[in-house]
């Protein structure tokens, strides 16, 4: 009975911490909800309605979509085809394979970036999807991710189909990747998160309104520097981050997962 | 024929098949940009003034070596992460520390402190730029408790340690989640029988619980040092390097030159420089703390 109350008490305890890390959010909805008319002030949608129905945010909104779910897409596809490969082919070249992955992964993406946007402009793929898609469709990090949970699978269930005489393609795509179902879910959600939330490449990547990603867009309205309309500006902020939200209340534990899986556990 | 025999004999043909999206990714994302950018890096090189193109050997380095933005930016960089991953790094130990016991709410507890950190920087920026803006939340708190406060984004001596305060409230959850898994890891009996010896909390913390501890915070150091000599979102969003270069980091000089003035040739060198001082740091502190743990004990 004691030790109960003590440990509610430790819920209360934590509870002014809890509040320091959610003010700024509170502040974000308080600022996107309050509508000033006139000297009262009402509390209303005006702003997310005005930001969706006319200017170009329900475009970026349709771009980041679009571009995210893209690149989940063929993550999931590729990342698990290539960690597959890995995971369970023999063939000569698999250490330099491996070392193409590791400095990948160890190399700062600002390096790449330079080039990327030339041979984009080179080819006159500035400012569109797929530009925006290529470069993060096979992420090393995924397929590291793949790799480690197949190998955790025993083959006895992929040799058996082969024994029935069952095409590699059938095999990977009707026995493997139903069996690492878990691990699709631990990379699409990521995956998910860092594309909606990518800035840099995007940026650099895109040149006008029709192309702009959310966090793009909303970066660059917010950088006027006269008069930046809060109201809306928040609104728009708010739009950006409810997919995260939904994402995060769904997945979680796989989010988790996928931070942990970085660390070597 | 044995089911072993398949496994064995790989994929066959589909092995390298399988392998091609990464080939394809590898050789057009990674390997040749990584190439484009060294040969760039050697080179007077801007887009719009392909006449001017030509190699000038080390000339980009040695101009880096002598500009006085680029020192400030490295400069800024190192006080950002030297200022802010003590303070988060303990901030989140402590607070995994509290959330680790068993007590009412605790999941959602510990989802409410993890969230903030899977929030995009780009929002979080434009949220704290209008917190810290002359009329915004801070300040109209601070005026009306009858203070006179400054002008936090521009005030060349404030407008980086906001950006430092922000960082670290936006990411303490997410080194949080790290440090309970390791918490988690600890066997209980070792926890126990040091209990039962009589030590205290303090002890038993250092004693037995930091010597547990050691690899995450080894990982958290370098993933967090490497985060924090990239930081880029938060001054474009913010302070766009200002005022008078206060909070011009190194990779916002690496954009500014490649981006806004065009000189890809001298932004490709900064890269590299960029690169190699994330590699030596990350590696001296692999080296460093692995060391101090084979002396500690």
């Amino acid at each position: 009975m004691i030790m109960a109350r003590a440990s509610a008490f430790r819920a209360f305890r934590i509870s002014p911490l809890l509040l320091l890390a959610w003010a700024p959010l509170a502040w974000m909805v308080w600022l996107a909800v309050r509508v000033p008319q006139g000297e009262a002030l009402t509390l209303g949608l005006g702003n997310f309605s005005d930001l969706l129905g006319s200017g170009p945010f329900l475009r970026y909104t349709l771009n980041s979509a679009i571009v995210a779910a893209w690149v989940v897409g063929l993550n999931l596809l590729f990342a698990s085809l290539v960690g597959y490969a890995l995971a369970r082919g023999r063939f000569r070249g698999k250490r330099p394979l491996l070392f193409s992955i590791l400095i990948t992964l160890m190399v700062p993406r600002q390096v790449t970036m330079i080039p990327v946007y030339l041979m984009a402009a080179r080819m006159h793929m500035i400012d569109t999807y797929p530009a925006l898609i290529a470069p993060f469709a096979v992420d090393a990090f995924n397929i590291f991710l793949m790799r480690q949970y197949m190998q955790q699978i025993p083959p006895e269930m992929e040799d058996a189909a082969r024994v029935d005489g069952a095409s590699e393609l059938r095999i990977f795509f009707q026995v493997v990747m139903p069996m690492v179902r878990p691990a699709l879910a631990v990379m699409g959600v990521n995956t998910f998160l860092v594309n909606w939330n990518s800035f840099l490449y995007p940026l650099v990547l895109t040149n006008s309104d029709a192309m702009r990603t959310l966090p793009v867009g909303l970066a660059l309205y917010a950088q006027g520097e006269h008069s930046v309309d809060w109201g809306h500006l928040m609104a728009g902020a708010l739009i950006g981050t409810l997919p995260v939200l939904a994402a995060f209340l769904a997945f979680q534990k796989q989010i988790v997962e996928g931070i942990l899986a970085g660390t070597g556990k | 024929m044995s089911a072993r025999g398949g496994a064995g004999a790989g994929l066959g043909f589909w092995g390298p098949a399988f392998l091609l999206p990464w080939l394809v990714s590898f050789g057009l994302f990674g390997a040749y940009p990584l190439l484009f950018s060294l040969r760039l890096s050697f080179m007077s090189y801007n887009p719009l003034n392909a006449a001017a193109q030509k190699f000038v050997g080390l000339q980009n380095y040695v101009t880096a070596f002598h500009d006085p933005v680029f020192a400030t930016a490295l400069r800024n960089t190192a006080l950002f992460a030297l200022g802010t991953l003590p303070v988060t790094t303990t901030l989140a130990l402590g607070l995994a520390l509290l959330l680790e016991r068993k007590f009412p709410m605790r999941d959602a507890l510990r989802a409410g402190f993890f969230f903030p950190s899977v929030v995009s920087a780009v929002v979080i920026s434009i949220l704290f730029k209008q917190i810290y803006s002359p009329y915004g939340l801070l300040n109209s708190t601070l005026r009306g408790a009858g203070f006179s406060p400054p002008h936090w984004l521009e005030d060349p001596r404030l407008a980086l340690p906001c950006i430092m305060v922000m960082d670290v409230w936006s990411s303490v959850g997410y080194y949080a989640v790290l440090f309970l898994a390791a918490l988690q890891a600890v066997p209980a009996e070792i926890r126990e029988s040091a209990v039962l010896e009589g030590a205290s909390a303090l002890r038993v913390f250092r004693s037995v619980l930091l010597p547990q501890l050691q690899p995450m915070l080894l990982f958290v150091l370098v993933i967090n040092t490497i985060r924090s000599l990239q930081i880029f979102t938060e001054v474009f969003v913010m302070t766009s390097g200002g005022p008078m270069h206060s909070t011009t980091t190194a990779v916002y000089h690496l954009y500014d030159q490649a981006f806004f003035r065009f000189e890809h040739g001298y932004a490709s060198a900064l890269a590299y420089i960029l690169t190699g001082i994330i590699l030596v740091v990350s590696l001296l502190q692999a080296r460093f703390l692995q060391f101090g743990e084979g002396t500690g004990t």
